[in-house]
């Protein structure tokens, strides 16, 4: 950042190239950077690597882990992983959290895209303040809710449902995800609406046929960070379900490091992997959408 | 069609009407699941139950008064300042420093960008439970790296200020990814020509930092601080696993204080009145920084 585009340009002196130590200094001085870089990255990195490696160690390899070295396992297996898998109650949770993560994105999404049209598009009376009625809870942070949701679920009868997370889990991403398709729909010119009124189209021709395809990548932004919400999601899951028919994935980790006495690391690391391992996939795949995504939410 | 039919007349009411209709379901979404139990949650905070006959009676500030002169409460209230505290102020560093960074190299830039995000898709169990096995006595990173350079290896999670260190660490691994993400969307807009202007005045390296880039992205800065702040003050996912509150109440920030008394103790009262507490901490702290940062 601070070489700027003609210090770049200048090559080193024939002198420094001449002596060796002048010219690690000048190589130092000039790629410093990359010191911190690799520190902060390590620190990132490590919390997950140090579990993926426990996953496929034995017990008492874990247990008996003295120097760095033993970072590496001697006789990687599969086991927690099999044993994670066979648990019976495993496919149950794991259905609950991607059920739970595709009810309620597609809701919010598509109540978001209704209300970011509306928002892109329309000048109504009332608009600002409904904006900010929608845009305000956001910064309520959700387990501040709790109490009230557990009575407002239990006197609406919905206890222990995945109805009911899909519900509020969907009401919880909306306002993000009616903010960043707003942003978007605001972006496309209008003279495309106006072309397909004039021939005729109406709303919901103009939003399925030419908004929704042409606005693609923000659609996508919307539903990876509703996804992700949800499926990492807490506090109700925790609050709201007794049993494990609606019980999902962070809270069935949550309760396994509770329950098990001696810690059988091996199999609480690998159940750690295989719950995040799936939106990791997907940051893979679509890391530049949430990239832009974060980055609009954030900024307003 | 004639412009004065009925039928006119009631299509173009109809079409007025189309924003409103739009907007209806994302509203009532948020209307029913966020604004109602807050305003329900205040209301309730200014009345006392009896458990036993579920009689509710108005107390006022009554709760209030009680709940801030409760040694637990004042407790998890200085829990929650020094791990709200402790997570800025190293989130701050960290994640300026590793914007810095990503905006300085050249090469391989998606892949550290990437690396950056990665606590950011990690639910907050999934983290607490990596850094509780990272610091845990039986095969954790920290523990090794002590025993490997022959110092004698300490309890991390059994001592109250270690643990809370502990949480702090966690918390800011789990928060850092969206403040830098900010900040360095916020690096990236800046004209290189400042910086040229800088070195012709004679003003390198730190002193760049500090009245050249730091002034830029003044209004990131906001946003991370607001951010981290906000996640902080009701952090409850990262410290429920990790510490459980422990050891004693020495980790017990409000949130899981909170839920410990209205679903443990069932004094829903004392538990409106905390989620209230939070929410005011939040709002109060966000105007605050708008001020400061001007964003």
């Amino acid at each position: 950042m601070w070489n700027t585009a003609k210090a770049r340009q200048q090559k080193p002196f024939k002198s420094i190239r001449r002596n060796s130590m002048k010219r690690m200094m000048y190589i130092i001085s000039k790629n410093w950077v990359w010191i911190p870089t690799i520190i902060l990255t390590i620190m990132f990195i490590t919390p997950i690597l140090w579990s993926l490696s426990a996953s496929f160690k034995s017990m008492v390899e874990i247990y008996s882990a003295r120097t760095l070295w033993d970072f590496l396992p001697k006789n990687p297996s599969l086991r927690a992983y099999g044993e994670v898998l066979a648990w019976k109650d495993f496919p149950v949770v794991f259905f609950n959290s991607t059920f739970l993560a595709i009810s309620s994105t597609l809701v919010a999404v598509a109540a978001s895209i209704l209300a970011g049209y509306a928002f892109a598009r329309y000048a109504f009376r009332w608009r600002h303040v409904l904006l900010l009625a929608i845009l305000i809870p956001r910064i309520l942070p959700r387990v501040s809710l709790i109490i009230p949701l557990y009575e407002l679920m239990v006197s609406l009868g919905l206890m222990d449902s995945r109805l009911w997370l899909t519900i509020t889990y969907s009401a919880t991403a909306i306002p993000l995800a009616s903010w960043v398709l707003a942003g978007f729909f605001a972006a496309i010119p209008n003279d495309l609406d106006e072309a397909a009124t004039i021939e005729g189209a109406s709303l919901w021709q103009i939003l399925w046929y030419i908004l929704i395809p042409v606005s693609w990548p923000g659609i996508v932004t919307a539903l990876i960070m509703c996804i992700r919400e949800s499926w990492n999601e807490f506090p109700f899951v925790l609050a709201f379900t007794t049993s494990v028919s609606a019980r999902t994935l962070p809270y069935q980790l949550f309760l396994l490091r509770e329950s098990v006495g001696v810690q059988d690391w091996s199999v609480v690391n690998a159940f750690t992997i295989l719950s995040i391992l799936p939106m990791l996939m997907v940051f893979v795949i679509l890391q530049r959408y949430i990239v832009k995504g974060v980055t609009l939410g954030a900024i307003k | 069609m004639n412009p004065a039919s009925k039928a006119y007349k009631r299509q173009k009411m109809l079409k007025a009407m189309y924003p409103y209709f739009l907007i209806a379901p994302a509203l009532a979404f948020v209307m029913l699941i966020l604004a109602y139990p807050v305003v329900s949650g205040f209301i309730g905070s200014l009345y006392t139950y009896d458990m036993f006959t579920l009689e509710s009676e108005f107390a006022g500030l009554n709760n209030y008064l009680r709940l801030f002169t409760n040694p637990r409460f004042q407790n998890s209230l200085l829990r929650s300042v020094i791990l709200a505290g402790g997570t800025i102020g190293l989130g701050l560093f960290l994640s300026l420093s590793f914007a810095l960074c990503l905006n300085s190299i050249r090469i391989f830039k998606a892949f550290f960008r990437g690396v950056s995000l990665v606590p950011w898709l990690v639910s907050g169990i999934a983290a607490a439970v990596m850094f509780r096995f990272l610091f845990s006595g039986n095969g954790g990173l920290i523990y090794v790296l002590y025993e490997s350079l022959g110092f004698q290896a300490v309890s991390w999670l059994g001592h109250s200020g270690r643990a809370m260190l502990v949480l702090i660490l966690t918390n800011t691994w789990f928060l850092c990814p969206f403040a830098i993400l900010v900040m360095f969307a916020g690096l990236q807009t800046i004209d290189p020509n400042y910086y040229d202007a800088a070195a012709i005045d004679g003003c390198y390296g730190l002193r760049t930092l500090w009245h050249v880039t730091v002034p830029l992205i003044k209004p990131m800065i906001g946003i991370s601080l607001i951010w981290l702040s906000f996640a902080s003050f009701s952090i409850f996912d990262i410290v429920l696993p990790t510490t459980g509150g422990g050891p004693g109440r020495a980790t017990e920030v409000m949130a899981v204080a909170m839920y410990r008394v209205a679903f443990h103790a069932l004094d829903y009262a004392t538990g409106y009145a905390i989620m209230t507490v939070i929410l005011v901490i939040n709002i109060a702290m966000s105007f605050v920084y708008l001020k400061l940062f001007r964003v």
